[in-house]
């Protein structure tokens, strides 16, 4: 029944952004390699070629790009007692598939921790105490540091062609960037990209309150770009469709534009699409993997894989999810505190202020994933936890990434949601709003975890993945600070309407709005195999020959969107292997 | 009127053939240079000179095994396809000896006596060293796998089907000696030379024709080599002399052309693009930058070489801003009012995202349209067709990745595309006559019966 | 290779005569995205009244483009759902993918009760939805009102649908969306590209300005507070 294949040295599951950075750097060590995607393929052209990509209904809202949920979806409940439901259609979050992963409809934003969010729990304990963690937050501190951390974040820019301004070059604060962050060994690879109406609106207001506006960094190109594999991007247009699409000119940082075609061309490297991975096989003593087994859509057969080395390299939900089915490491128990498989699940909290100006033109149409101006005056080294009640930062920024009007459409909210005053409204408004958010981090705790769901399972009669996640307080807390933060700077720019969309202390997590992709946990990095899935190398503790890469390893979500952390991690880890596991294959911890 | 040209010297060539070929027997070319019986090509050698002289690209047909032939060559007279260079003794070349290998190539002989046409440009290979003649037999003989597939006749009607007409118009265009002497006073520039008159025959596509379809120019130092000609339809831009671009690209920019396909202002598309993908890329630094160096030398220009053939990344380059001969047209897309021509809104719709309201693409991804002689060509069959059908620039061992132009055949009508072209020809300073409608037409339907 | 198999060594008698190379079709045909775009132009298009629904029947039919013609009402300035062509929209898209749910995950067991953040919940699919729903709205209004919907007077119909927006008509937990999902609908056929049957002359973008698929914006990002003056541009090429 199930087919055998010829044993490769490595074997990768997923070929989104740490499947093909694993993938290249290993190649170059001469290794036989075999990436599996369970999507399809995907290449600029064509299948995200002009005009046909940006679509907003085929992308933006049937999720064209993403995982059909009929392949396979989580489960949601916001606490023990509940009983999970499947989300059947994507809403909160949009997981994405086929070769290039979410590296394909992501906006581009990207970004590195701050150094103290690194080593949190120390950070707080040395600053204020750790009595002032509450008793079910479950923080910790990463076992890598950002000093070391900070040549692969430095590697990483380089290859995915990130542009933006130094705010902090050694230690020198740089004007013009972002003062808050930590210290980097170099200027950003390109120049930043420059700024729609907004932004200069809200760097103006920002500034005259004493905060300090810099360009969004990210992985969209301002300048023609070669990077270190040969790999181009051709300059952003502001073109309004990119989050959700594939960039149909070659701007957008992703798998494709800086890594794949000279993956493609190494002859020890090799991948097939329509292969699901359904789980890691182990050796009978339990201390290895012997390879995957997959599902080979166009055979229709499991296929057992051989390899010698296993890269989780899925996303974060289905990394965990593979550690789970097959074993790796012990399931978390979220009464007892024991084990470590699907601990720490994180996610993101936001919250907006909207701002109409009727006789001011905003052509919202006009944006790239990165458009806009941020502040970094409220995140984590700014805030003073002790006294504020709360853990965690946020940036805000005034984005514009697009006015795409089925899905953005604000309008004041006296306006009727249909009708003929809706339809003056749409004429009336559109073009004449923009807004202020922020982008929040969200600490890890007791009972926000992922295990296996005991109802739901997938087309191959696996398991869905159960999330269990709600708002806490503390992250609630954080959220009414920056909503009068934010309103402060709004209400100084004088809009003719302004309003205000944020969660209030009674919100309960919703699965319905969209609100970002950046799920992070349940695969964590410890120091030790206690407090941590993998170890600092992204190694599993307990399997020395598997290796899981992504935002799974997030001991707890950062304020920032996570793929440069990721990144960074996954170019750290393959070093490692690279150095020191190849040649001596066992725990590297 | 290029047919009654071609025929009337076919017929010329007959009445002087009727006497001639009775009388003088087919003759071979002497050794060049003494090569020691027991010579052998290192390893790789005999691949490396396949490359230099691209003989994939011709002997290929579309999704064919390597060599094995069939590729069609259309020519105004008529339809033949290429030859089954695999060792399969009985379709293909294994039962070739070295002197009959050698005859092929440096005389256009097959080993029956029969003429090959001069679609295989012997007229060029016939500079190959003896040592790189013995190198690709080897290769062809020991390292190629057979391929038993037979190649088409040729389909061309009389006079053309006539073998032994070419045997006269050889004796036109074969009058150089065979092998090679460098002219340039400098082993690099020598190398380069070599490299660009013999294996690489340049000259097939970028001399003039004569009346006589042999090359105007097949080395350095006669007057037309390398000034402009045509080749499939395709304007081969002239690589020297008055109205050359390439004079003005700094030298890296010409190698990164030649290596990679794609530079600050130019990509290799068409004939251009299968010899990067097929030979050019394959090259070593050396011999690329002995490639450009020649042929500035050649153009009497300064020669320096670059720091490095292809500049390794991370590389940040800015896009060009609009020039004085663009601006008028830069202003005016940026305007975006909607009285503009109807061409120019179609520019706006369907090109600017790449190509940019200056006509100055984005270095390095996507061309230039100012001063681009693909688009300003008298031949407009490219340019329509890449509208049409859009275009692919094959990633090479320096520039991995593919650049891939989507068509617009279902989103622009003949008349659209007619509007398009004829402004793309006419702004930025560009200055070329416009594209009619039913010329459109024509190349929509001559693409669509090939498959398109 | 994707070259067509000819490298002709003269030039061409006409300067019209030869094609070039191209991308190929066949790897565009291969991933099913070659599908041509639509022959006729929208203009050519046979009125809403003579367009045969794929999905709906003739009273569901009555219901949507009565529906839809109060959700985004032809009086004032721009278009309205039904010179949008919204219902043709509709129709297609529950005859597609969406309508049947076949992306979505769909295996039970069904908690169609559950509280509204978690989601679509029902058992049924969109157009189920739409199927199951019509009736039992159309007979509150009849029951209400005095005639099913397509029958009031347009000042009923908005009463209607208010109050079917306010969730004061008794809706099954399987149906209770359905006001939701509907005006999504209109919008999103409002809004998408006119290759999806809506949006027909791109009169909706007109109307709010946002220029389509034109995609090219580089020169305004630094023409701060100025408004964009160029019409939209569709996926098929259509212009406005």
């Amino acid at each position: 029944m199930a087919r055998t294949d010829a044993k490769k040295d490595v074997v990768i599951v997923g070929l989104g952004w740490t499947g093909a950075i694993m993938g290249m750097e290993l190649a170059q060590e001469g290794l036989e390699i075999l990436a599996l995607e369970r999507g399809p393929n995907r290449e600029t052209v064509p299948e995200m070629r002009y005009p046909n990509m940006i679509d907003e209904l085929s992308q933006g809202e049937r999720h064209n790009m993403m995982l059909r949920p009929a392949q396979s979806t989580v489960t949601i409940r916001r606490n023990l007692n509940e009983t999970a439901l499947p989300m059947r259609k994507w809403g909160s979050f949009l997981l994405g598939n086929g070769v290039g992963g979410s590296g394909v409809h992501w906006n581009g934003q990207n970004w590195r921790p701050q150094p103290i969010e690194m080593q949190l729990r120390s950070h707080i304990r040395d600053t204020w105490g750790e009595e002032i963690i509450p008793e079910d937050m479950t923080i910790g501190d990463y076992p890598v540091t950002y000093d070391e951390l900070e040549p692969y974040f430095d590697r990483f820019e380089r290859v995915a062609g990130i542009t933006g301004a130094a705010g902090n070059i050694n230690g020198e604060v740089q004007e013009g960037g972002n003062p808050f962050e930590g210290w980097r060994s170099g200027d950003y690879p390109m120049p930043p990209l420059p700024v729609t109406y907004n932004g200069i609106k809200f760097a103006e207001a920002a500034r005259a309150m004493g905060y300090h506006p810099f360009l969004r960094p990210g992985g969209n190109a301002s300048t023609s770009y070669v990077n270190e594999y040969g790999m181009q991007m051709g300059a952003c247009n502001f073109c309004g469709f990119c989050e959700r699409y594939g960039c149909y000119q070659y701007s957008k940082s992703s798998p494709q534009t800086t890594i794949l075609a000279a993956l493609f061309r190494k002859p020890n490297f090799s991948y097939r699409t329509g292969a699901e991975v359904l789980r890691v096989e182990m050796a009978a003593d339990g201390q290895t993997a012997t390879g995957v087994t997959y599902f080979d859509e166009e055979a229709g057969e499991e296929v057992f894989q051989p390899a010698d080395i296993v890269i989780l390299a899925a996303y974060q939900i289905e990394n965990v999810r593979l550690m789970l089915l097959s074993g790796i490491g012990t399931p978390y128990d979220p009464v007892s505190g024991q084990g470590v498989t699907g601990k720490n699940y994180g996610y993101q909290i936001t919250g907006s202020t909207s701002m109409f100006f009727r006789d001011e033109h905003f052509n919202p149409f006009i944006g790239s994933g990165i458009n806009g101006v941020c502040i970094d005056d409220f995140g984590m080294s700014a805030n003073d936890f002790g006294a504020l009640g709360f853990i965690g930062g946020a940036y805000i920024s005034s984005a514009q990434t697009n006015g795409q009007p089925i899905r953005s459409m604000p309008l004041p909210q006296d306006t009727p949601a249909w009708g003929a005053e809706w339809k003056s409204g749409i004429a009336e408004w559109y073009g004449h709003q923009m807004s202020i958010g922020h982008h929040g981090s969200v600490m890890s705790y007791r009972g926000h975890y992922c295990d296996l769901d005991p109802t739901y399972r997938d087309r191959h009669g696996r398991p869905l993945m159960r999330i269990t996640f709600d708002w806490h307080p503390n992250e609630l807390r954080m959220n009414a600070y920056l909503k009068e933060k934010i309103e402060e700077i709004a209400r100084s720019m004088q809009p003719d309407v302004m309003q205000s969309s944020y969660k209030d202390y009674n919100s309960r997590y919703d699965v319905r709005p969209y609100q970002t992709t950046h799920n992070t946990g349940g695969t964590i990095m410890g120091a030790t195999p206690e407090t941590g899935a993998v170890n600092r190398y992204l190694q599993a503790w307990d399997k020395h020959n598997v290796f899981v890469t992504g935002a799974g390893a997030f001991v707890q979500n950062t304020q920032y969107n996570p793929t440069g952390l990721v990144g960074g991690l996954a170019y750290w880890a393959v070093d490692a292997i690279r150095r020191q596991y190849l040649r001596n294959p066992g725990p590297l911890a | 009127m290029i047919f009654l040209r071609i025929l009337a010297a076919f017929v010329l060539m007959g009445i002087m053939a009727l006497v001639a070929i009775i009388w003088l027997p087919v003759s071979r070319s002497p050794l060049s240079e003494s090569v020691p019986a027991d010579w052998t090509a290192s390893p790789g050698e005999g691949e490396y000179v396949m490359r230099a002289g691209d003989c994939m690209a011709c002997h290929t047909a579309e999704n064919g095994p390597d060599f094995a032939g069939g590729r069609a060559i259309e020519s105004p007279l008529g339809t033949i396809y290429t030859a089954n260079i695999t060792p399969d003794p009985e379709t293909g070349i294994g039962s070739w000896t070295l002197p009959q290998f050698r005859a092929a190539m440096i005389d256009g002989l097959r080993p029956d006596g029969a003429h090959l046409y001069p679609a295989m440009p012997y007229e060029n290979y016939r500079m190959l060293t003896e040592r790189d003649i013995r190198a690709l037999y080897s290769y062809f003989m020991d390292e190629v796998e057979p391929v038993n597939s037979p190649v088409p006749e040729p389909e061309l009607p009389l006079p053309f089907n006539q073998r032994w007409g070419i045997r006269v118009l050889n004796w036109a265009i074969l009058s150089h000696d065979n092998g090679f002497d460098g002219t340039m006073g400098d082993p690099v520039l020598d190398r380069g030379q070599y490299l660009v008159e013999g294996p690489g025959h340049c000259a097939a596509c970028h001399s003039p024709r004569t009346v006589y379809m042999g090359q105007d120019g097949i080395a350095a130092g006669e007057p037309d080599f390398l000034t402009g000609g045509f080749i499939a339809g395709q304007e081969a831009p002239p690589l020297r002399g008055q109205g050359s671009r390439i004079r003005h690209w700094p030298i890296q920019e010409l190698t990164t052309f030649l290596a990679t396909g794609r530079n600050f202002e130019s990509t290799a598309n068409g004939e251009m693009g299968l010899v990067v993908d097929h030979s050019l890329q394959h090259l070593t630094d050396d011999d690329i930058i002995a490639i450009a160096r020649f042929l500035r030398a050649a153009d009497r220009l300064q020669h320096e070489a670059p720091e490095e053939a292809v500049a390794t990344g991370p590389l940040s380059i800015p896009y060009a801003q609009a020039n004085a001969e663009g601006a008028d047209t830069a202003r005016m897309l940026t305007g975006a009012q909607p009285d503009m021509p109807l061409g120019a809104r179609l520019y706006l719709d369907n090109c600017a995202q790449c190509h940019f309201v200056t006509g100055r693409g984005s270095p390095g991804i996507f061309p230039a349209l100012q001063g681009n002689s693909l688009v300003t060509s008298s031949e407009i069959a490219p340019l329509v067709s890449i509208i049409l059908q859009g275009a692919r620039v094959e990633g090479t061992e320096k520039r991995p990745m593919p650049l891939v132009m989507q068509g617009y055949k279902d989103r622009l009508d003949d008349a659209e595309i007619a509007e398009l072209a004829s402004f793309l020809r006419q702004a930025w300073g560009n200055a070329a006559e416009p594209v009619t409608e039913a010329e459109v037409a024509e190349i929509r339907q001559s693409g669509e019966a090939i498959g398109h | 290779m994707t070259f067509p198999p000819e490298a002709p060594l003269f030039p061409p008698a006409s300067r019209a005569r030869r094609q070039f190379l191209q991308v190929s079709a066949a790897s565009l045909a291969m991933v099913g995205l070659s599908a041509p775009f639509p022959a006729m132009a929208q203009a050519d298009l046979p009125p809403l009244e003579d367009y045969a629904p794929e999905f709906f029947t003739p009273g569901e039919w009555a219901f949507v483009l009565a529906a839809v013609a109060r959700l985004i009402p032809s009086e004032g300035a721009g278009p309205g759902a039904i010179e949008a062509r919204v219902p043709v929209f509709i129709d297609r898209q529950l005859d597609g993918n969406f309508g049947q749910a076949s992306d979505w995950y769909m295996a039970g067991p069904h908690q169609a009760d559950a509280a509204p953040e978690f989601g679509w919940q029902t058992p049924l699919s969109p157009a189920e939805v739409y199927r199951a729903a019509i009736p039992v709205f159309d007979d509150w209004c009849r029951d209400t009102l005095g005639a099913p919907f397509a029958g009031l007077e347009t000042e009923a119909q908005d009463e209607a649908l208010t109050r079917l927006e306010a969730e004061e008509v008794p809706l099954a937990p399987e149906i209770r969306d359905f006001f939701k999902i509907l005006l999504a609908n209109t919008k999103e056929g409002y809004f998408s590209d006119p290759i999806h049957g809506g949006n027909h002359g791109m009169a909706a973008w007109v109307h709010i300005g946002f220029p389509g698929a034109r995609a090219h914006y580089l020169d305004w990002v630094g023409q701060h507070n100025v408004r964009y003056p160029l019409g939209p541009v569709s996926i098929s090429g259509e212009r406005a």
